[in-house]
């Protein structure tokens, strides 16, 4: 299918299959156990295996596509009475210690999800990967083909993720890329996911080279993020923005600490008239959490930044890392600063992780963390029922554990409905996006005439019934004006139509799943060319991407090649 | 079992002329049949017998076809009574025979408004049952006057013609659940709105008419009742003229 997340580009093909799960098999020639991809297509079920010895092999798994998924989730039920943990699936994962790719097993245990490794070096290792067993079983059922980018950077060699990137076994394009503009930061951060040498900023030229390689691959992107390090510190910052100013791009979105913004009113401003968004790192709003996860209390820098923001009213994005025990009573306050505020569009929850120089050496209990589903029931507590669980769904475009999303129509009152109070996720896909706002496409036309008619039809049943078809009927004005609309104008109308809350699991060592990693669509855009998946890069390539004078982050000196049993070995840590 | 046993119709203007007889012809195929009027009581009351003579519910309710609101709550009231309603004919229309050249704006939105503004509100108030159930068949009711060239009123044949690309639009629009949209443009009939139509005209009709007489309402009622069965199911979007080969 179309990738649900971008203005489609023609010339983007989708991929030939729906990729599922990770499953191991034999290889069918030396018949050793490798990891396999199951992919759903033309009606039927493939294992498709990249054997280092034989090369790429598929093989057949059962006849009807249909019935098999159903029978795949089937697994994931836990007979009743059944004690003890529960086999679900089994996957790829990594030794928390040495980062070995070891195989998993995905248990169930009391409603919720452990990875279960067994290192050769460094011995056993559990660690929890979902608190609901039963949104991450019925997660698997979103699994949508993904779409390919107009060129792969890199061919499928060893397979992933070591090819990265990306190869062409990848199984989704570049939906988000992300461009680390410098290593210098005006924090450090105890849950910092990279490892900041102070070494240098990118060279303008170098940026550009980056854009133009993104852009060769890619046709044109909704979004370009530039981060760090921290962006603002790069004394060229705004020339590297109106590098990213082309017509194939949509919206430059700077991520930030947002410090600077706070307490330099000019720098702000040149933010406004450059016209780039704001992704504003916010995890709370009180000192113990700023200090526990950014290392110093920055409360009232945080509120001079969100003052700055709303007086100049520039469209921002929160991100609230949430991690167990610190900031998770204060997910509701960031929904409700998210609902208050007209130029705030987003709010991404990323439940932390613990990987780079920081998060990997950030105290944490493995098997008592946020995930996904705890982040959404705390959505639901805090907010006493106005966001709801229900009103979640996996992101179909990413790996469908990756992401949960909901979107928020803004009524004519001003008020915001969750889309899932009038709209089924499940039969309207396309709204299923890794973006912020919706795009006015002609496929977003016809989800919307849709969505207006089932509503029309249970208007008496559904929640405000009118008000909905009323907003809805202002969006369709609005979105679809009768005049050709420019890329940017597009996305600015749709902005001001929906709000969205976002939750990314970022991995790490302990919850790694590389069945994860192979439809990962936020990238990190290389000097290179190389496009390589957020937590493929985190975890494995960050040190060698950036040259070898960079140096190979503290928590991957100890991984030892040739250790693991999976399928691929990891060179770049060497 | 007739053509449309168990199903609900609901036929406008229905108390006189094309649309009594649609009326009956439903009703003899086994529909249950609900039909508006604006005009005479005893008219209504007296086709409602009948209707009931033919062994199914019926229903007679006093409301314009420009009465939104009214539409609203005629088919929220025949759903509660009925359960559902199936069959929408739009056949309620007026005519009047006049130049252009004395046409008061007054006489053009009349036109207008019954024939187009009619089947409009009516649809928008009874689809919204037919999407729930992702099922429905809906007719509206043309004249050759609005798909060929003829000597008829201005107004009147635009007004038709709108409805020809009303049909067109909304079977797109609708198909996907389940409901279609066809209309039938009758040529000249015994009764109805012809009855009035100068000598002359009507022997220039019968001179092109391969079948040299004009149809019956019964005739055009038989056809009616086969396009909203669920025998033809696989017509959309379509306009048929039934005009015995001009």
């Amino acid at each position: 299918m179309d990738c649900t997340t971008c203005t489609p580009t023609p010339a983007r093909q989708d991929r030939p299959h729906t990729f599922l799960a990770h499953e191991y098999a034999a290889c069918p020639t030396c018949e050793a156990r490798i990891e396999g991809r199951i992919v759903l297509r033309a009606g039927k079920v493939y294992n498709l295996l990249r054997c280092l010895a034989c090369g790429p092999q598929e093989t057949l798994v059962a006849d009807d596509a249909g019935r098999y998924l159903i029978e795949f989730l089937a697994k994931g039920q836990v007979p009743e009475g059944h004690q003890g943990d529960w086999l679900f699936k089994t996957t790829t994962s990594t030794c928390p210690t040495c980062l070995a790719l070891l195989e998993a097993e995905v248990v169930i245990r009391e409603g919720r999800v452990f990875f279960k490794k067994a290192c050769g070096e460094c011995g056993p290792s559990e660690a929890l990967v979902s608190e609901d067993a039963r949104y991450y079983v019925q997660a698997y059922a979103f699994a949508r083909a993904g779409t390919e980018p107009l060129e792969f950077t890199q061919p499928a060699k060893a397979g992933c993720p070591v090819d990265c990137g990306t190869c062409s076994d990848h199984e989704q394009h570049t939906c988000l890329p992300i461009i680390e503009v410098t290593d210098h930061c005006n924090l450090e951060c105890p849950i910092c996911i990279v490892d900041n040498q102070y070494s240098s900023h990118m060279p303008l030229g170098v940026f550009e080279s980056t854009i133009a390689g993104l852009i060769r691959a890619e046709g044109r992107c909704e979004s370009v993020a530039i981060c760090g390090g921290e962006p603002t510190s790069h004394p060229r910052i705004f020339d590297l923005i109106r590098a990213a100013d082309r017509p194939e791009i949509g919206r430059v979105v700077l991520i930030t600490n947002g410090l600077r913004i706070g307490r330099d009113l000019g720098f702000a401003r040149q933010i406004k008239d450059s016209g780039a968004y704001v992704a504003l790192q916010l995890d709370g709003f009180d000192a113990e959490t700023h200090r526990v996860l950014r290392g110093r209390d920055l409360t009232e820098e945080k509120a001079a930044t969100l003052r700055v923001l709303r007086e100049l009213k520039i469209p921002t994005q929160l991100i609230f890392v949430a991690a167990r025990g610190v900031n998770e009573h204060q997910i509701g306050q960031a929904v409700d600063l998210l609902l208050g505020e007209d130029h705030i569009l987003s709010l991404n929850f990323q439940p932390v992780a613990f990987t780079g120089n920081g998060g990997g050496r950030f105290s944490h209990d493995p098997l008592d963390r946020l995930t996904i589903p705890g982040v959404i029931d705390a959505v639901d507590k805090q907010t006493h029922g106005r966001i709801k669980k229900s009103d979640f769904s996996p992101l179909p475009c990413s790996h469908p554990q990756c992401v949960s999303l909901t979107y928020l129509l803004r009524l004519n009152d001003g008020s915001y409905l969750p889309f899932p109070r009038f709209v089924d996720f499940r039969k309207h896909g396309s709204l299923l996006r890794s973006s912020a706002t919706l795009p006015a496409t002609a496929e977003m036309h016809d989800t919307l005439h849709e969505i207006i008619h089932d509503v029309y039809a249970r208007e008496d049943d559904t929640e405000r019934g009118s008000d909905v078809l009323a907003a809805l009927r202002r969006a369709l004005d609005v979105m679809f004006p009768g005049r050709p609309v420019g890329v940017r104008e597009e996305l600015r109308i749709g902005e001001a139509q929906a709000k969205s809350i976002f939750l990314h699991h970022y991995m790490d060592p302990h919850d790694f799943d590389l069945e994860r990693l192979r439809k990962c669509c936020h990238h990190y855009a290389q000097a290179d060319g190389r496009i390589m998946p957020a937590c493929g890069f985190n975890l494995f390539h960050r040190g060698a991407a950036k040259g070898p004078d960079t140096a190979v982050p503290a928590w991957a000196k100890n991984a030892p090649l040739g250790s693991g049993t999976a399928s691929a070995r990891l060179r770049v840590v060497t | 079992m007739g053509l449309l046993s168990g199903r609900v119709a609901l036929v406008t203007g229905g108390s006189r002329g094309l649309g009594r007889a649609i009326c009956l012809a439903l009703a003899r195929e086994g529909a249950e049949v609900a039909f508006n009027f604006s005009r005479s009581d005893q008219d209504a009351a007296e086709l409602l017998a009948l209707i009931q003579g033919l062994g199914v519910r019926g229903w007679a309710y006093k409301t314009s076809v420009l009465d939104k609101a009214g539409l609203q709550s005629l088919a929220r009231t025949l759903e509660a009574e009925a359960g559902q309603i199936d069959v929408l004919v739009n056949n309620a229309g007026v005519g009047q025979a006049v130049p252009l050249a004395l046409m008061e704006e007054e006489d053009w939105d009349r036109v207008m408004s019954v024939n187009v503004k009619g089947a409009f509100l009516t649809t928008q108030a009874v689809m919204r049952g037919m999407i729930k159930r992702r099922r429905g068949r809906i007719l509206n009711i043309s004249s050759l006057a609005g798909v060929k060239m003829m000597e008829a009123p201005v107004h009147y044949s635009a007004a038709k013609a709108a409805l020809k690309g009303f049909t067109e639009a909304l079977a797109k629009e609708i198909g996907r659940y389940g409901i279609t949209v066809n209309c039938l443009a009758p040529g000249i009939l015994e009764a109805g709105v012809s009855t009035n139509l100068p000598e002359a005209r009507l022997a220039e009709y019968l001179r092109h008419c391969a079948l040299g007489r004009q149809g019956t309402l019964e005739e055009c009622a038989e056809v009616v009742a086969f396009l909203v069965s669920d025998r033809n199911s696989y017509m959309n979007g379509a306009t048929i003229v039934l005009d015995g080969g001009v």
